[in-house]
C-alpha cells in the first residue's frame, strides 16, 4: 500500500451530519485511521438521508456513506458511564477528538476538554459548533441559518430577487475543510513541541472567511459590497455572462481595446467596432449598460457551441456555463481524480463517487472503502485496540452500552 | 508564545486574492512569508487608485514581508537559490510556463531541494486536456455545473465566487498535510489545489446526488422557492416587512408542535400531522399555509420567536449584522483595530481559534521591499555591507 500523509494518526470521530464528518473524511482519505463514534439507536442522522430535493438518494445512502468513507464504526452509548469508559481509553490511543455536537451535550456526557485533556495531555480536541466557542449563542445550526446571517446570500441575485443560497451543504462543505485545516495545524505543532490543544472551526466564522472578498470591502465602508448587483449592470462589459440560443456562456477578458475588437470580430458585430461610445475602455465602462444590452443582442444569434467556437477563434477566453449532466462526463474532473470509482457494498458494485480535491504528488488520498455499517467494527476494535477481553465485552452489551 | 507554524518559512509568488489570502492564512498561524514582489515593478495601472484604505492588500498580505528582487540577472538568480535553500514552502498561483521561465517551475526546484513543498493553485489540476488554462474562477465555476441551479427559474445563472475561497483553504490545508509528512519522512512534494476542483467541492451535495441517481430535471434547473422538498427545511419565505426568513429543520416532527404553534395552525392539523404529510403529501398546501403566516409578521418579530424557541431558523442580514454582532466580536471573526494611516477599522479575522497557539494580527500588508534587508540580513544572515551591494546593483530594493 502507498504510504500516505497521516499514516499513525488516529482521529476520534463523534460528528454527525455533514460538516463534521467530511472534516474526517479528509483527514481518512489522506490516510489517517478515523474511527466514527455513533449511538447505538440508528447512529448518526445522515444514515437517515432518504432524499435530497425531492429526489431518492439511489439504491445506496450516498450521502452518508461518501462523506463517511474511509472510516471505522464504534457503536457506544455515551449516556452510560460505562459508555464514556469505553471513550476514554479510546482517548489514551488517540491523537485527535472531533466532536460536531452541542458543547453542552458534550460536557454532560463527561467528554469536556478537560477531562479528555487530563486522560490524554497531548490530545487535540476539535469541535465544530454553530456560531463559535464564545460568546454565548449556541442554538441547533444548520448551513443555510448560517450563511442567512453572515450577508452573503443577501447579495446574490439580480436586484428584487429572493436572496439566494450558495449552493446544498457548501457552507458545511466550507466549515468541514476550514476544521480539518485547524486540526492538521495543530498536529503539526503537536508533531513538533508534544503539545496539545483544543481548537474550534464553526459554521458561522468560516462562512464570514468564505465572504472574504465582499465582506471586506463592506467593512472597509463600501456599502454597495452587500447589495445585488443585476449582471446587466457589471463595470465591465467584457467579464460577464451572456444568454445564446442554448446555454449562457461566461465571458473573462479584461477591458482592452485589443480584446474588444477581437470580441467584435468573434461577434461579427460591425456596428459594435463602429459604435464611438464603445472605443475606449473608459467609454465601455461609462456606457456599459447599452454595451451589455447590445452584445447581448449578438450573443443570442448563436447557439453556445458556435459561439465558442467563435470565441475560440478568436482567442477569447470563454467557457459555457455547464450543468451536472455536463460535468459528469467532464474529462478533466475524472483526470485529476475530482471524481473517483469506489466499490459499494450496499450494492455490490463500483460506484462514482466525488473524489479528492486537493492532490499531493507522493502521498495523494485514496478512497479504500465507503461508509461503514453502524458500530461494524465495535468488538474488534475494543479487542485489539483498546485491549478489552471479551468477558467484559459481554458485560458491557449486558448493560447497553454497547449494542 | 508559539504558533503552529512558527519554523515554516514561506515563499509567496502569488497574484491572485485568493491564493494570497491562502499563505496569509500560513502567516496567521506563525509560518514567516515572505513576498517576492518581482523588480523591475510594472508601471503603476492607467487607472487612478480609489483614495483611501487600501482594505484588500491588508487582508491578503497581513503578517507577510516583502522582498523586492530582481530575478532575471545572475546575482538575482544566485539569491533566489539561496532563498529557496532556506524555505520550506513555495505558494504560487503562476502558469507553469512563467515558473519555468525562472527556473521556478517544480522540477528544478526539487531538484535543489527534495523536501521543498510547492503549492500551486491551478484553474483546472495538474493533468488533463485543461491543464494549462487559466486560473480564472468564473471559468471554472462556469463547469462545475452549479451556476444553472442556483436562481430562480427564468433568471440568468448565478456567479457565487464562492470556489475561489474554497480553493484559498485547500492549499493551505493541502500544504499544512505535506509539511506534516514531511516531519516524519523528510520529504517534500507538490500540492496542487485547482479552482475547478474547489468549486466542484463546494457543490459536493448536489454532485453527488446527480452522479448517484443519475437522473432528473430536478438537479439540472432552478427550482422554485415555491416548490423546495421540504417547507421546513431549506426554504424561504418573505415578511411583512420584505425581509427574507429561512427554516432548516429537517426533522420536522421535532419541531412541529412548537412550529406550528408559532404558525397559527393546529397541531393535529389532518393535512399535516406526520412528517410524510408535511413533506410529501400535502407539501405544497404545507408551503402556502407558511408563505401566508410569515407574510403576518416583521423580520425582526421573527428572528425573536426563532431565537426564543432556539430554533433553526433566521432572517436573511445583509453584512451589517455580522458587522456589529457581538458573537462574531467575541470569536475574533471580525477584528477592529487601529490603524496607523486610517484610524480605527473593521477587517477579517480568523475563522479558527486554537487554545494554545490562536492566529494573530502582528503585520499590516508590507509596501513593497519593506522587509528586503531584514530577510536578507535575518534569513541568509547578509552583512550590511553586502545588502547594500545588492541594492546598489539593483539586485533588491
Amino acid at each position: 500500500m502507498a504510504k500516505k500523509a497521516l499514516d499513525g494518526i488516529r482521529v476520534i470521530d463523534l460528528t454527525v451530519w455533514f460538516q463534521g464528518p467530511v472534516s474526517a473524511q479528509y483527514l481518512a482519505d489522506f490516510g489517517a485511521d478515523v474511527i466514527k463514534v455513533e449511538r447505538p439507536q440508528g447512529g448518526d442522522q445522515g444514515r437517515g438521508v432518504r432524499s435530497i430535493k425531492s429526489l431518492e438518494v439511489g439504491d445506496w445512502n450516498q450521502y452518508f456513506l461518501v462523506i463517511n468513507r474511509n472510516k471505522k464504526s464504534i457503536a457506544i452509548d455515551l449516556k452510560k458511564p460505562e459508555g464514556q469508559e469505553i471513550l476514554y481509553r479510546l482517548v489514551e490511543k488517540s491523537d485527535v477528538f472531533l466532536s460536531n455536537l452541542a458543547p453542552e451535550m458534550l460536557n454532560g456526557w463527561g467528554l469536556s476538554y478537560e477531562k479528555l485533556s487530563s486522560i490524554n495531555p497531548s490530545l487535540i480536541y476539535a469541535t465544530n459548533t454553530g456560531y463559535g466557542r464564545f460568546g454565548g449563542v449556541s442554538k441547533p445550526s444548520f448551513d443555510m441559518t448560517v450563511q442567512a446571517l453572515t450577508g452573503a446570500m443577501a447579495r446574490l441575485g439580480e436586484p428584487g430577487q429572493p436572496p439566494i443560497y450558495l449552493g446544498m451543504g457548501s457552507g458545511d462543505a466550507y466549515g468541514g475543510i476550514m476544521s480539518a485545516l485547524g486540526i492538521l495545524l495543530a498536529l503539526y505543532q503537536r508533531k513538533r513541541t508534544g503539545q496539545g490543544q483544543s481548537l474550534d472551526a464553526s459554521l458561522y466564522g468560516a462562512q464570514l472567511y468564505l465572504a472574504a472578498p465582499y465582506l471586506q470591502s463592506f467593512l472597509a465602508g463600501h456599502p454597495e459590497a452587500a447589495l445585488q448587483h443585476s449582471r446587466k449592470e457589471v463595470e465591465n462589459p467584457l467579464w460577464n455572462l451572456y444568454p445564446t440560443a442554448g446555454k449562457w456562456v461566461y465571458l473573462c477578458e479584461k477591458n482592452e481595446d485589443v480584446r474588444f475588437a477581437a470580441l467584435c470580430r468573434a461577434l461579427k458585430a460591425d456596428d459594435l467596432g463602429k459604435d464611438s461610445r464603445f472605443a475606449t475602455a473608459e467609454g465601455r465602462r461609462r456606457h456599459n449598460e447599452a454595451l451589455i444590452e447590445v452584445i447581448e443582442a449578438h450573443t443570442l444569434k448563436f447557439d453556445h457551441g458556435s459561439l465558442m467556437a467563435a470565441l475560440q477563434a478568436e482567442d477569447l477566453i470563454a467557457s459555457p456555463i455547464n450543468n451536472l449532466a455536463d460535468v459528469i462526463k467532464d474529462e478533466q474532473a475524472w483526470q485529476n481524480r475530482y471524481f473517483m470509482k469506489a466499490y459499494c457494498e450496499e450494492v455490490q458494485r463500483e460506484v462514482e463517487v466525488r473524489g479528492l480535491p486537493v492532490t499531493l504528488s507522493k502521498t495523494p488520498g485514496e478512497i479504500n472503502s465507503l461508509g461503514p455499517q453502524l458500530g461494524q467494527d465495535t468488538e474488534i476494535l475494543m479487542m485489539e485496540l483498546l485491549g478489552y477481553e471479551w468477558e467484559e465485552i459481554e458485560a458491557l452489551k449486558a448493560k447497553g452500552a454497547i449494542p | 508564545m508559539s504558533r503552529a507554524l512558527e519554523d515554516v518559512i514561506v515563499l509567496d509568488l502569488t497574484r491572485q486574492f485568493c491564493s494570497a489570502l491562502s499563505s496569509a492564512f500560513l502567516a496567521d498561524f506563525g509560518a514567516r512569508v515572505i513576498r517576492l514582489d518581482l523588480l523591475p515593478f510594472a508601471a503603476p495601472p492607467q487607472t487612478e487608485t480609489p483614495p483611501g484604505w487600501n482594505h484588500e492588500a491588508d487582508l491578503i498580505h497581513r503578517n507577510k514581508e516583502s522582498l523586492a528582487l530582481e530575478p532575471r540577472s545572475e546575482r538575482g538568480q544566485a539569491l533566489l537559490r539561496e532563498l529557496l535553500a532556506k524555505a520550506d514552502v513555495i505558494v504560487t498561483d503562476w502558469q507553469r510556463d512563467e515558473l519555468a521561465a525562472l527556473g521556478l517551475d517544480y522540477a528544478k526546484v526539487a531538484a535543489q531541494r527534495g523536501d521543498i513543498i510547492y503549492g500551486r493553485l491551478s484553474g483546472f489540476g495538474p493533468v488533463g486536456p485543461d491543464a494549462d488554462l487559466p486560473a480564472i474562477d468564473e471559468l471554472a465555476a462556469a463547469r462545475t455545473g452549479m451556476m444553472p441551479i442556483l436562481q430562480q427559474p427564468g433568471q440568468p445563472p448565478v456567479y457565487t465566487g464562492a470556489g475561489a475561497m474554497h480553493a484559498a483553504v485547500m492549499l493551505a490545508f493541502g500544504v499544512v498535510t505535506a509539511l506534516t509528512h514531511r516531519l516524519d519522512s523528510g520529504e517534500g512534494q507538490e500540492v496542487d489545489v485547482s479552482l475547478f476542483g474547489a468549486n466542484m467541492y463546494g457543490a459536493a451535495l448536489d454532485l453527488q446526488a446527480f452522479l448517484a441517481i443519475g437522473k432528473g430535471e430536478r438537479l439540472l434547473n432552478p427550482i422554485s422557492r415555491l416548490d423546495v422538498s421540504n417547507p421546513m427545511s431549506g426554504a424561504m419565505y418573505p415578511s411583512a416587512d420584505g425581509r427574507w426568513v429561512t427554516l432548516t429543520m429537517p426533522d420536522t416532527d421535532r419541531w412541529w408542535p412548537v412550529f406550528s404553534a408559532m404558525m397559527g395552525i393546529a397541531s393535529d392539523d389532518p393535512r399535516f400531522d406526520t412528517h410524510d404529510k408535511r413533506t410529501e403529501i400535502n407539501r405544497l398546501a404545507l408551503i402556502q399555509e407558511l408563505e401566508r403566516a410569515f407574510q403576518k409578521q416583521s423580520g425582526a418579530y421573527w428572528r425573536q420567536a426563532f431565537m426564543d424557541n432556539q430554533m433553526s431558523a433566521d432572517v436573511i442580514e445583509q453584512f451589517d449584522y455580522p458587522a456589529n454582532d457581538p458573537q462574531v466580536k467575541a470569536n475574533r471573526y471580525i477584528l477592529e483595530l487601529e490603524h496607523p494611516s486610517h484610524g480605527k477599522i473593521k477587517t477579517l479575522g480568523f475563522p479558527i481559534f486554537m487554545s494554545a497557539s490562536p492566529a494573530r494580527l502582528e503585520k499590516l500588508a508590507p509596501a513593497l521591499g519593506q522587509h528586503s534587508a531584514q530577510v536578507l540580513s535575518e534569513v541568509l544572515g547578509y552583512s550590511e555591507d553586502a545588502i547594500y551591494q545588492l541594492t546598489s546593483a539593483g539586485v533588491v530594493a
